[in-house]
C-alpha cells in the first residue's frame, strides 16, 4: 500500500521501516471512514492526520483485510449504542472511489416500474421528512464460526452486529414521489461499489414490496447523529429494521422497482437458507431454500469476557438481546450447562428493532464455570441450544456461552 | 502462455470431475514442492481479488473446497486446469475440517517486514501501454479500482509515484498491504502496466 508512511520509509535507503499491516489497515480505515464524516471541505490528508490521533477503529477484529470484514469485540456491547468507529464492517468489494460519492457526482436514481423515473441529489432528499430509528444491524453470517461441520464464508464469531440510531428518509416516500406502478412486487437496490473484475457478479439485491413500503424502512444518511461514514455506506444506505443486513445496501445509487426478485448470484444463490432440516453434503433443491430476511431471537453476553478471571462473590453478568420485528420478553441465564435457568433483569430502553439490555447478579463460587444465556421473544420463540445447520451458515442463534475462572 | 481453464468450454460438471479425479499420489518430497507451488498460486491468483486470510480461516472438507474453487474459477480466477487441481489438493489437505486454528500459509503472504530492496533495479524494459490495460485488469484492479481510480488501494491515475523509483520497488517487493509481484509478473508486464497508467 502506498501512503505517506510508505514514502517516508524509502528515503532511509536500506533501513526500511517496518510498517505493520495492522497499522496500514488502521490508517486506511481512519482515512476513509472519517473523510465523509468531516465533510468535503476538509482535505483527505488533514482528515487522515486527525483520525490518526484516535485509536478507536483499532478495537475491531479484522476477519478479512481486503475487502474489509471486521467485527466488534463482544465486550463493547455493554453500551446500548454501538459507536460508529466500533461498528462491524462487511464489504463485498472495496468502497467506491470518494469522488463518485461527492455531493457533485453522487445521485440516487429511481427507475423500473414507476410512473416517472427520478434522480435525486443529497440536497433533494431533504424535501422528505427525516426520521430516526434505533435498530440492530446484523450480518447474516454472524456466528458462522459456531457451526459444526464448518461451512465456507467469513468466520464471524459474535460481533458482526451492532445497535445504532439511523436517521434518513422513508423509502416509501421516495417511491411515492416517482409513483409506483401496480405490478411492482420487488424493490431492487444497487450501490456504487463494484467488483474488481467483470467476471465477478455485482452485489445487487431486492426486498419484497411489503417491506419496501413499510414506514420503518429507511434510506439512512446519518448513523448515531453523525454523517454516515464511508465504510458504513455513506452517503446513503438502506436500513430494513428487523431484517438481516444483506438488504442494507451501502453506497446506494440505484433503486429499481421490479415485478420479480433481483436476478444474479447475490439474490438467487447467496443469502439463502434451507427451510427444512438438512444434513451436511446433501443436495438441497432450490425450492427448499429461501432468502435470509428476518433476524432470529438471540442474546449475547457482553460481560464478563471469555476466559476472565473473577473473584468469588457477586458478579454482574450483562448483555443484550434482540429479535426480528418483535420484542424481547425474557432473557435467562444458566450456570449448570443449561439444566436450570434463571430470569435476568431487563434494563434500559425497550424499542422495536433495537436490542434490549439485561443483567443478572451471580453469586459466583470458585472453579471453572460456564455462563449461558438465552432469550425469548414476544412470539414465544426461545433461542435454541444450537441453530439448524445449513451449508452457508446463516442465522446462527445458539445459546451464548462464556467460560470464566472464579478464584476463592 | 498459460492455458487458462475455460468454464464455458468444459462446464462446471467438467470442472468437478477434473477436481475429483485429478488428484495426485505424490511422494512426500514432491508434496512439499507442491505445497510451495500451491501457496504461490494462492497468493498470485486468489490474492489479486481478496486477502488470503479469507482462505486460511476456512476449515473445509474436500467437497467444500472443490465447490469454492469451482465458484472462483467461474468468477474469473485465472487458474489453469492443473493449478485448480493442485489448489484443491493443497487446501483440502492443509485447511481441513479439524486442522488446528494455528494452521496458515507459510512465509509468503506476510507483507511484513518489508524486504530491504536493492537500490537500483536493473532490468527495466520499456512498456507497451496497450498491453498494460489487460494485465492491470487481471491483477491490480481488484484493489486499485477500474481505470485505476482507487478503491481499497490508492488511486494510481495521475499519481506521482508513476514517475518515481518507488513504483518499481513497490511493484516488485511490496509495501504495507501491497503484495510483492516479483515472482508473479514479468518485468515486461510491469513495464506495460506502468505505460498504461501513464496514459490515464
Amino acid at each position: 500500500m502506498l501512503n505517506a508512511d510508505g514514502e517516508a520509509s524509502v528515503t532511509k535507503g536500506h533501513v526500511v521501516r517496518v510498517l505493520s499491516r495492522r497499522t496500514v489497515l488502521r490508517r486506511i480505515i481512519q482515512g476513509l471512514g472519517l473523510t465523509l464524516a468531516l465533510g468535503p471541505a476538509v482535505p483527505v490528508v488533514q482528515a487522515r492526520e486527525r483520525a490518526a490521533q484516535s485509536d478507536e477503529t483499532d478495537r475491531l477484529i479484522t476477519r478479512v483485510a481486503r475487502p474489509l470484514d471486521a467485527e466488534t469485540p463482544v465486550e463493547e456491547f455493554v453500551a446500548y449504542l454501538t459507536p460508529n468507529s466500533r461498528f462491524f464492517l462487511r464489504s463485498h468489494f472495496s468502497p467506491p472511489p470518494l469522488e463518485q460519492l461527492s455531493d457533485e457526482n453522487w445521485r440516487l436514481r429511481v427507475a423500473g416500474l414507476v410512473e416517472q423515473p427520478l434522480t435525486f441529489t443529497r440536497q433533494d432528499l431533504k424535501q422528505f421528512e427525516a426520521i430516526t430509528i434505533t435498530a440492530v444491524v446484523q450480518c447474516s453470517g454472524n456466528g458462522r464460526a459456531s457451526y459444526r461441520p464448518k461451512v465456507p464464508g467469513v468466520q464471524w464469531e459474535q460481533g458482526a452486529v451492532g445497535n445504532a440510531r439511523w436517521t434518513g428518509v422513508r423509502l416509501v416516500d421516495v417511491l411515492k414521489k416517482s409513483g409506483l406502478q401496480t405490478n411492482g412486487r420487488h424493490v431492487q437496490f444497487q450501490g456504487a461499489d463494484h467488483p474488481g473484475a467483470g467476471t465477478v457478479p455485482p452485489f445487487v439485491r431486492s426486498i419484497p414490496i411489503e417491506k419496501a413500503l413499510h414506514h420503518d424502512t429507511i434510506l439512512a444518511y446519518e448513523m448515531n447523529g453523525r454523517p454516515l461514514p464511508l465504510l458504513h455506506g455513506g452517503p446513503l444506505r438502506v436500513i430494513t429494521p428487523g431484517w438481516m443486513a444483506n438488504s442494507c445496501i451501502k453506497w446506494l445509487t440505484d433503486i429499481t422497482v421490479r415485478y420479480d426478485e433481483a436476478q444474479g448470484y447475490y439474490m438467487q444463490t447467496a443469502y439463502r437458507y434451507p427451510t427444512r432440516p438438512v444434513t451436511p453434503g446433501e443436495t438441497i433443491a432450490a425450492s427448499d431454500l429461501k432468502p435470509v430476511e428476518l433476524m432470529v431471537v438471540k442474546s449475547l453476553i457482553a460481560q464478563p469476557r471469555e476466559s476472565a478471571s473473577l473473584k468469588s462473590g457477586p458478579v454482574m453478568i450483562q448483555g443484550v438481546a434482540w429479535t426480528g420485528e418483535g420484542t424481547i420478553v425474557m432473557v435467562e441465564v444458566s450456570l449448570d450447562e443449561g439444566r436450570t435457568w434463571e430470569p435476568a433483569r431487563m434494563i434500559g430502553e425497550d424499542l422495536p428493532y433495537a436490542w434490549r439490555q439485561w443483567q443478572y447478579i451471580w453469586q459466583a463460587t470458585s472453579g471453572q464455570k460456564t455462563i449461558f444465556s438465552r432469550a425469548t421473544d414476544d412470539r414465544g420463540i426461545t433461542q435454541p441450544e444450537t441453530s439448524p445447520w445449513g451449508p452457508s451458515g446463516f442465522l446462527w442463534n445458539g445459546w451464548d456461552r462464556v467460560r470464566v475462572m472464579v478464584a476463592e | 502462455m498459460r492455458s487458462v481453464l475455460s468454464v464455458t468450454a468444459i462446464g462446471l460438471p467438467g470442472l468437478a470431475l477434473l477436481l475429483l479425479y485429478g488428484q495426485t499420489g505424490a511422494a512426500p518430497d514432491e508434496r512439499a514442492g507442491m505445497a510451495a507451488r500451491a501457496e504461490g498460486v494462492v497468493i498470485a491468483r486468489c490474492g489479486s481479488c481478496h486477502s488470503t486470510d479469507l482462505i486460511t480461516q476456512q476449515r473445509l472438507n474436500r467437497s467444500q473446497w472443490q465447490g469454492t474453487v469451482g465458484k472462483m474459477v467461474q468468477w474469473g480466477a485465472e487458474l489453469s486446469e492443473e493449478e485448480a487441481v493442485l489448489l484443491v489438493e493443497f487446501l483440502a489437505t492443509r485447511f481441513h475440517q479439524t486442522a488446528p486454528a494455528s494452521v496458515t500459509l507459510n512465509e509468503i503472504g506476510a507483507a511484513e517486514p518489508l524486504q530491504a530492496e536493492p537500490l537500483v533495479i536493473q532490468e527495466r524494459p520499456s512498456g507497451i501501454s496497450q498491453e498494460g490495460a489487460g494485465v492491470f485488469a487481471n491483477n491490480c484492479q481488484g484493489c486499485h479500482g477500474s481505470g485505476a481510480r482507487g478503491g481499497f488501494g490508492p488511486k494510481l491515475a495521475g499519481n506521482p509515484i508513476l514517475n518515481s523509483e518507488r513504483f518499481w520497488q513497490t511493484l516488485l517487493y511490496g509495501r504495507g498491504g501491497m503484495p510483492a509481484w516479483e515472482h508473479t509478473l514479468s518485468r515486461q508486464e510491469i513495464a506495460n502496466i506502468l505505460a498504461w497508467l501513464k496514459t490515464l
